[in-house]
């Protein structure tokens, strides 16, 4: 196996996740997707480590605080959309205008 | 063989999942299939030879955030939102986005293609506490700060508004 | 007791704050008898040296002296500390001078008891006396000539304090402003010869300046501006031509102020800087010959001015500004035991002459000799000692006065026949003066009988003083005289340079010359029996109507007042001038011009803000708010956050397929 294909397999990922934030109505829907871009890049992160710097564990370490960051990210923004579905009773992104210009 | 094997099975199984994830109308198909997909990345983790991350991304993804999601999709979710679209009205476009980004990328990718492991892979967990408690060791201790604040942001974020108490009744003045 | 020479100026210093500060002002206050005192005590210790001096168990010259401050300083890139030094330094001719100046300044005490008994501000008069004589005696010890200088401006300010002492009149507040302010003109020469002996002496001492004037260190040029600075500050303080102007209006302070700050201490003050600083003046022919000139100058036009006056006090100012101008011709020509041993006697019987003066005052209560005649009979003791003064001041033989001026005549026609002429004649004018003084006083007929009546003789206090004065003024030329005893003390002064009078130039017989002056003396005399011991003064009108002119002159003190009061218009004008100037032309043009041209630069910085860059501000805020800003509004429009992301999106899309 070749770091190409991790970095395909990543970049694969990555493009779903975002696929999937753009087009979600949900907003835990578009949660689920940057998770998903998370983990692209995580696994990036690790198929560097493995290829270009093998001696290391650098590259997963940064893995883990990306891990430990995600963690913290969802567990905010699921209070926010609760907090949210409180306020407006909805929990799709449209609905959710308080930037209208 | 065996390696290509399972890289191909866990890739499959990831960007399988991750496709049903944003496309699938039910929310809590959507959030279990997070599951299996967060799974498999952490296959593709077993793949690379990196263990410690492979049991963290069990534990932390498979293990605290897809449940996490279950719990707040069946929280939030109503019945109604069976028979709503779950995808708006610019997914063409986003798909354009997407398909010319993806295309981006893979001109990048084949930039280093046929890089190969120049070495097996070794047990990572023992460099990685020597690390986290050596030149990590600050970023460690901010990092634990941040999931603190997390944790007391979500507790305030969440909790109920709490109506004060109504003023006690003035006594009969002696 | 020599060791103790530096208590003679604290003692009556500590006794002024004493009597200042030590208690309320009463009539009977005990506090002047501190004054007198201390000032007994300082005497004593003078007296003392000046025996020890005189019979050569002390010898002179004596230094001691005591660190003042110090300062670092730096010449030609070296740095040093300077340690000012102020101390007591102790010649024959301070020796004298402090026997002198304690001597007159306790008579004046004494009498004052007597003269000022039952004035209002008693105990005050008695501080500023005190203070003055420390003051004086100050500047007597000093070895430092910045001491003496600071003690001399003391000496100045005690003066103006008693000229001013009756400040609730009109005319003492204005003589004493009038003192000062003349005196500070010399003064500043004074100043300027400081500066110009610290800047190329580099000391204030007077022994090391006087070793460095000897090495020659000091060129020739800058010692004649040296000597004419300190005769400047001397004829300041000495009442000389032409800054004499201040002496005969001083009178308006108290009697005993009068003789003792200006006739017999004070006023030798600046006689004593010349004698002090002699070295200097000896080594500069042009310094030499300014202080011989301005004494000659000065004695005579005194000498003449003091014929018309009719206040009895003004006759003794004029008379001693003009022996004052003997004692500087003296030094001048280089009579230096001379002029100290004039300075001596003088002091004696000009003091005696001014407190007897204070007598008859006290007791007619007049000034003018026109209302008093006659009171030879009220007050024999007064008419006594003031005529053996008067004797002695005329110079006859054998009272102390004949002695020094006959030896600075002498002195004098060795120099130059023609200034013995005038001073000669000079001698001659003071006989005339003083006996007129005299006879109009006390011989006659009594002229106003209301006056005569109720006038006395004085008391004890004050006639006791005049005795003492009286036979001081008897003896001490013929004592000091007495084998060359003055001139063995004081010394002959430095060395003069060869030609200024080591070689005298012209010889006189000292017994044809003292002869000759004294049987013109005695004629002056008899002129003045002649025209002014009559009962009634016609004779002397009679006169002064023959000469109104010359009168005229004369009383008008040959305009020097109304010259100085010219200069002081001149000068007001001139700052008038330069106000106008200052006020119409330079604020007009200058200062009012500039604000006008800074006033239209910054209207014109105004417009410019206004049309252009007021406009460009608000052009750019136009432009982004309604051009730009109007169209992108599009874009946010419907505040939905994924539509952002989609804009990201295609940002990143972009990014990632460009290179």
């Amino acid at each position: 196996m070749t770091l190409a294909h991790y970095l395909f397999l990543g970049s694969a990922l990555f493009i779903v996740g975002i696929f999937g934030a753009l087009t979600r109505r949900n907003v835990i829907g578009i949660l689920m997707s940057v998770e998903l871009m998370f983990n692209a890049a995580n696994i990036n992160l690790a198929a560097f480590n493995r290829f270009l710097a093998p001696a290391g564990v650098t590259g997963q370490a940064v893995a883990l605080f990306i891990m430990t960051v995600a963690a913290a990210e969802v567990v905010v923004g699921l209070a926010l959309v609760l907090m949210i579905y409180r306020a407006r009773d909805t929990v799709y992104a449209e609905d959710i205008n308080i930037l209208r210009g | 063989m065996i390696e290509r094997l399972a890289f191909y099975s866990m890739a499959a199984l990831t960007l399988g999942s991750a496709i049903l994830v944003v496309t699938m109308r039910n929310t809590v198909h959507c959030a279990l299939l997070l599951g299996l997909s967060l799974l498999g990345v952490a296959g593709v983790f077993a793949t690379l030879g990196a263990d410690f991350l492979f049991a963290s991304q069990l534990l932390i993804y498979v293990g605290g955030i897809a449940v996490l999601m279950i719990f707040a999709v069946m929280l939030l979710g109503r019945t109604a939102d069976l028979h709503l679209r779950q995808v708006n009205e610019a997914w063409m476009a986003a798909l354009l986005v997407v398909a010319i980004t993806l295309a981006g990328l893979v001109r990048l990718v084949k930039l280093v293609a046929g890089v190969t492991a120049p070495s097996p892979a070794a047990p990572a967990t023992r460099p990685l506490g020597l690390l986290m408690m050596g030149d990590f060791a600050v970023p460690f201790e901010l990092v634990s700060l941040v999931l603190l604040a997390a944790l007391l942001g979500a507790v305030f974020f969440s909790r109920k508004e709490e109506t004060p108490p109504p003023p006690a009744t003035r006594g009969p003045s002696s | 007791m020599i060791e103790h020479a530096f208590l003679i100026p604290l003692l009556p210093l500590a006794a002024s704050f004493l009597i200042l500060f030590g208690g309320p002002e009463r009539k009977d206050s005990p506090l002047p008898y501190a004054g007198i005192a201390a000032i007994g005590l300082s005497l004593w210790i003078s007296l003392r040296i000046l025996f020890d001096a005189w019979s050569g168990a002390l010898p002179l010259p004596y230094e001691a002296d005591w660190s003042w401050f110090s300062f670092a300083a730096e010449l030609r890139g070296r740095p040093f500390i300077f340690d000012m030094r102020a101390g007591v330094l102790i010649e024959g001719a301070t020796a004298v001078m402090l026997a002198v100046v304690c001597l007159v300044s306790l008579l004046v005490q004494v009498y004052s008891l007597g003269y000022m008994h039952g004035d209002a501000k008693f105990k005050r008069y008695y501080a500023y006396l005190s203070f003055f004589t420390a003051s004086m005696l100050g500047l007597v010890v000093s070895n430092n000539l910045l001491v003496t200088f600071a003690c001399w401006e003391l000496v100045g300010v005690s003066s103006y304090l008693l000229i001013g002492f009756w400040f609730e009149k009109t005319a003492p507040p204005y003589a004493a402003k009038k003192a000062f302010i003349t005196t500070k003109l010399g003064d500043l020469g004074f100043f300027l010869a400081l500066l110009t002996i610290f800047a190329y002496g580099g000391t204030f001492n007077i022994v090391r300046l006087r070793d460095a004037v000897a090495m020659g260190y000091l060129p020739e040029l800058v010692l004649t501006l040296i000597g004419l600075g300190l005769l400047a500050g001397a004829m300041g303080k000495s009442a000389q031509w032409p800054l004499f102007i201040w002496l005969p209006d001083a009178m308006e302070g108290p009697t005993p102020v009068s003789a003792l700050i200006h006739a017999a201490t004070m006023v030798a003050a600046g006689i004593y800087l010349v004698a002090r600083c002699y070295f200097i003046f000896a080594a500069s022919q042009v310094a030499m010959d300014a202080v011989a000139w301005t004494g000659l100058i000065t004695a005579f036009l005194a000498g003449t001015m003091a014929l018309v006056p009719y206040d009895i006090k003004r006759v003794l100012a004029f008379s001693t500004v003009s022996q004052l101008g003997f004692m500087m011709c003296a030094l001048g020509v280089g009579g230096y035991a001379a002029g100290l041993f004039h300075l001596t006697t003088h002091a004696f019987f000009k003091a005696l002459l001014f407190l007897g003066a204070g007598s008859v005052i006290h007791a007619v209560h007049t000034n003018d000799m026109r209302q008093m005649g006659g009171l030879s009979k009220r007050m024999p003791v007064t008419f006594m000692t003031m005529t053996v003064g008067s004797l002695a001041l005329a110079g006859i033989p054998p009272l102390a006065g004949f002695f020094s001026k006959d030896q600075i005549l002498e002195k004098v026609f060795e120099r130059s026949p023609f200034m013995f002429a005038v001073l000669a004649l000079t001698a001659c004018l003071t006989a005339f003066y003083t006996f007129r003084m005299v006879f109009l006083t006390f011989r006659g007929e009594e002229r106003d009988t209301e006056r005569f009546r109720h006038a006395e003789e004085s008391g004890g206090v004050m006639t006791v003083p005049l005795v003492i004065l009286a036979v001081l003024s008897v003896c001490s030329g013929w004592a000091l005289e007495h084998a060359h005893a003055f001139a063995r003390l004081v010394g002959s002064g430095p060395g003069l340079l060869p030609g200024a009078a080591g070689e005298a130039a012209h010889h006189i017989d000292p017994m044809v010359m003292a002869t000759g002056v004294t049987g013109a003396a005695f004629l002056a005399i008899g002129l003045a029996y002649r025209l002014y011991c009559t009962p009634d003064l016609s004779a002397a009108l009679a006169w002064k109507e023959r000469l109104s002119l010359p009168f005229k002159v004369l009383e008008d003190r040959y305009g020097f007042d109304a010259f100085f009061l010219g200069l002081v218009d001149a000068a007001d004008r001139l700052a008038g001038l330069c106000r106008w100037v200052d006020a119409e032309v330079v604020d007009r043009i200058f200062v009012d011009g500039w604000g006008l041209l800074c006033r239209i630069a910054a209207e014109l910085s105004n417009l410019f803000d206004a049309l252009f860059v007021d406009q460009a501000v608000d052009g750019c805020g136009y432009i982004s708010r309604d051009v730009v800003g109007a169209n992108l509004r599009w874009f946010s429009l419907r505040g939905r956050v994924q539509e952002y992301l989609l804009y990201l999106a295609v940002g990143v899309s972009l990014f990632s397929i460009l290179r």
